[in-house]
């Protein structure tokens, strides 16, 4: 069959890769396919992702959002923030309708029946709908390699609806499906499911990334490198939420910064081609998990030994990352060295404590 | 492209060979599949025709039914002709995109071979998975054999993508009847397909160039004129329905009333109103009881989304009794039946001329209905006619004297 060879955009990776909070970038480009208009909260962690992203993205883009506060508070009827074209779909079809759209790209190109480069397909998908209810689509689609970028804007749990817990909201995190009462002092009894690993381990032959809003041009560098990669990427972003995770709205790229000091949030890359994890990323600083706990009212009913269990989690990330871990952050995970974070003023205390 | 260039040919297929006959004769973009009997030989057939080259169609075997739908969601709003399918619990699986679909007005075609739900989840035919999703504004309609599922799959895209229409399709056929039972079929001249289907053309595809938003959240007050509009477009259909049957007849030769097929019925007194492959033993089984002077006939609903009221009560009006046989079920409904008795009975209900009606629960589980049912359906039938007055409202066959 005579078809025609299509052709695939290749973005240029940013120099400059700060680890600093500053957006500006004389590299970067000028169009805005994400523009205000929107009804997001201030200082929303997932809507800055979505500028960034978008803008990496650039103008031969499509966007897919599934139900999400990204699909309710951005794109209110007669009045969209997107200058690219943009489809909802459900919360359970965030891989499997962003597959329907490459497909159909793929086959209409190579038919004839549209002219032009590939464009760069996005899906962004909350952490509910990745973690949760639509995993099987995303794994399908990262599976079936479509040419396609699946983002996770990962805040951690079920924002649009009010805050409940997912299956990406930390130990300690309270939501209205996971408070803290007497019999559960801890609120949220489960660790997040450690979702960007699972999709890499299960789609070796994806792009898998983790990134974080506190890190503007890396999470740009690897929004392009996922679009580059001919196939499927799976990007999973740390973007804060100001009304789930209580705490000052101007602070957002401050969390997304301390999550990854505090070995919360580790980044990696997964390498497609040499099949293997990329841990080569460090913070500026590393820092005891109460620097970040102690700036969100979700965490502040946990006791010192809540405390102490999440540094635990953070020290194991830290070993899976390979790092060697320094003697306060052994010191940290004892309960003993720690105070509980009941009251304002105990809040202060666990802060120097470590 | 080898099937391009084909002419028109008889062959003896089955009706989900039929139907993927029909997908690569409209020429598919994209294709999404996923198992479940009966319907998944339909999908083999494609894959082989894309696996030998007759069908440049990406073929994508979901993850689920759900994904199946979001996939053809997906595809259609990007431009692309879009075929997918499913039977029994599978077409429920993927419920929740029916609305959206038919809500972003994307004609997807879907085509149901029908299955019984569990229980009894036994590869039989019961209507009761595709009727469950009847509301959900998808053009819908039943074939009785295997050329006219491959008539209704071009037909229907020809519909579905209409501007003035938009809407998805739902192809069905009964699952075993018409699915695995092979007929003669005629293939035709794709000079012909050509002529009768031009290349899907949605006004507002997701393209980049043309940047639109599709399905934004929207306040309560801006959902009616939406849902006004999606009504509309479903009742604005019909005369876009008859109209399409009219130039399939002109350029295939095989002319279809979208909504009835009446058999014997210009003096019938009794007829059973059904859709579907039971419409086949049915017809033998009018013959034979016209032998023996029972004035018995059929007719046949072939479009019941959208639902032909007008013709319906004209037809049903003219007879004495008529028995719905429902191959479906519908669990504590106005007749403790099926779906069918109720939409008729509502049709009939502004006639001046209302017949008795009477609801037969048989095919269940997918049986066949033998020639000695339809026998014991017509007997039942003329009793009330007899009598003036029914027996009782909805009878289960083979479980009654």
């Amino acid at each position: 069959m005579a078809t025609i060879e299509v052709q695939r955009q290749m973005l240029p990776i940013l120099n400059s890769p700060n680890q600093g909070a500053r957006f500006y970038n004389p590299e970067l480009p000028s169009s805005e396919p994400f523009v205000p208009g929107h009804r997001t909260c201030a200082g929303c962690g997932p809507s800055i992702q979505y500028r960034m992203t978008s803008k990496a993205a650039g103008d031969n883009t499509i966007l897919v959002g599934p139900t999400g506060c990204m699909y309710v508070a951005n794109s209110s009827y007669l009045c969209t923030p997107y200058n690219v074209p943009w489809a909802h779909t459900q919360i359970g079809s965030a891989g499997s309708f962003t597959a329907g759209v490459a497909a159909a790209y793929e086959a209409m190109i190579r038919k004839g029946k549209w002219k032009g480069q590939f464009p760069n397909i996005i899906c962004e998908a909350g952490d509910g709908s990745a973690s949760d209810i639509g995993l099987a689509s995303i794994s399908g689609a990262l599976y079936r390699n479509h040419d396609c970028l699946i983002i996770c804007y990962d805040n951690e749990q079920y924002a649009n609806t009010g805050i409940q817990a997912s299956s990406r909201t930390p130990y300690g995190g309270m939501t209205t499906f996971s408070p803290p009462g007497p019999e559960v002092p801890e609120g949220k009894k489960l660790y997040p499911k450690d979702l960007a690993r699972m999709m890499a381990a299960g789609h070796p032959h994806c792009y898998v990334a983790t990134a974080s809003v506190g890190y503007p041009i890396d999470l740009m560098n690897k929004v392009r490198k996922g679009l580059n990669h001919k196939g499927a990427a799976y990007l999973m972003v740390y973007t804060p939420c100001q009304k789930g995770f209580v705490y000052e709205t101007p602070r957002s790229i401050d969390l997304g910064r301390l999550v990854v000091e505090c070995g919360l949030y580790p980044m990696w890359e997964w390498n497609p081609e040499k099949r293997e994890f990329d841990y080569s990323f460090r913070p500026a600083s590393m820092r005891p998990v109460s620097e970040y706990l102690k700036l969100q009212g979700r965490f502040g009913h946990l006791h010192a030994e809540h405390i102490a269990n999440l540094q635990k989690f953070a020290n194991q990330q830290w070993g899976m990352m390979g790092v060697q871990l320094p003697e306060a952050l052994l010191h940290a995970a004892d309960a003993k060295n720690l105070t509980n974070m009941a009251a304002a003023s105990e809040a202060q205390a666990v802060a120097e404590t470590v | 492209m080898p099937v391009i260039e084909q002419k028109k040919r008889m062959v003896r297929i089955n009706g989900c060979v039929a139907s993927a006959q029909a997908a690569k004769y409209a020429d598919v973009d994209v294709i999404a599949a996923y198992p479940i009997r009966p319907y998944t030989a339909t999908m083999m057939a494609l894959a082989q025709m894309v696996a030998n080259g007759e069908l440049d169609a990406e073929y994508i075997v979901a993850d689920s039914e759900h994904s199946q739908l979001s996939i053809a969601h997906g595809a259609s709003s990007s431009g692309a002709r879009v075929f997918t399918g499913s039977s029994g619990v599978g077409v429920q699986f993927a419920y929740e995109l029916y609305s959206p679909i038919s809500g972003s007005r994307m004609p997807v075609q879907m085509m149901i071979a029908d299955r019984t739900l569990d229980p009894p989840g036994d590869f039989g035919s019961e209507h009761t998975d595709a009727l469950s999703t009847r509301d959900m504004g998808w053009i819908m309609g039943w074939s009785c054999d295997a050329q006219e599922a491959f008539d209704n799959h071009l037909i229907a895209y020809r519909i579905g993508e209409d501007p003035r229409v938009l809407l998805p399709q739902m192809v069905c056929q009964d699952g075993f009847f018409v699915s695995h039972i092979t007929g003669d079929v005629e293939l035709p001249d794709m000079g012909q397909v050509k002529e009768f289907l031009p290349p899907y053309k949605h006004p507002y595809p997701l393209d980049p160039r043309h940047p639109v938003s599709h399905g934004p959240q929207i306040m309560p007050e801006q959902g009616p004129p939406l849902q006004l509009e999606r009504a509309r477009a479903m009742e604005g259909s019909m005369a876009v329905i008859e109209e399409v049957h009219e130039q399939f007849a002109k350029i295939f030769g095989r002319k279809y009333d979208p909504w009835l097929e009446e058999f014997m019925t210009d003096d019938a007194e009794v007829v059973f109103f059904l859709q579907g492959a039971h419409a086949v033993t049915a017809r033998f089984a009018i013959q034979h009881m016209r032998e023996r002077g029972l004035k018995v006939g059929m007719v046949r609903l072939r479009t019941i989304r959208p639902y032909p009221t007008e013709r319906v009560q004209e037809s049903l009006s003219r007879f004495k009794v008529v028995g719905v046989i429902e191959t479906n079920m519908a669990l504590g409904s106005v007749s403790s039946g099926g779906a069918l008795y109720a939409e008729a009975a509502a049709a009939l209900y502004e006639s001046p001329k209302r017949p008795l009606m009477v609801s037969f629960m048989a095919g269940m589980g997918g049986e066949a209905i033998v020639l000695k049912e339809f026998y014991w359906m017509t007997e039942k039938m003329l009793d009330a006619q007899r009598r003036g007055k029914i027996e009782k409202r909805t009878h289960w066959v083979g479980f009654e004297e």
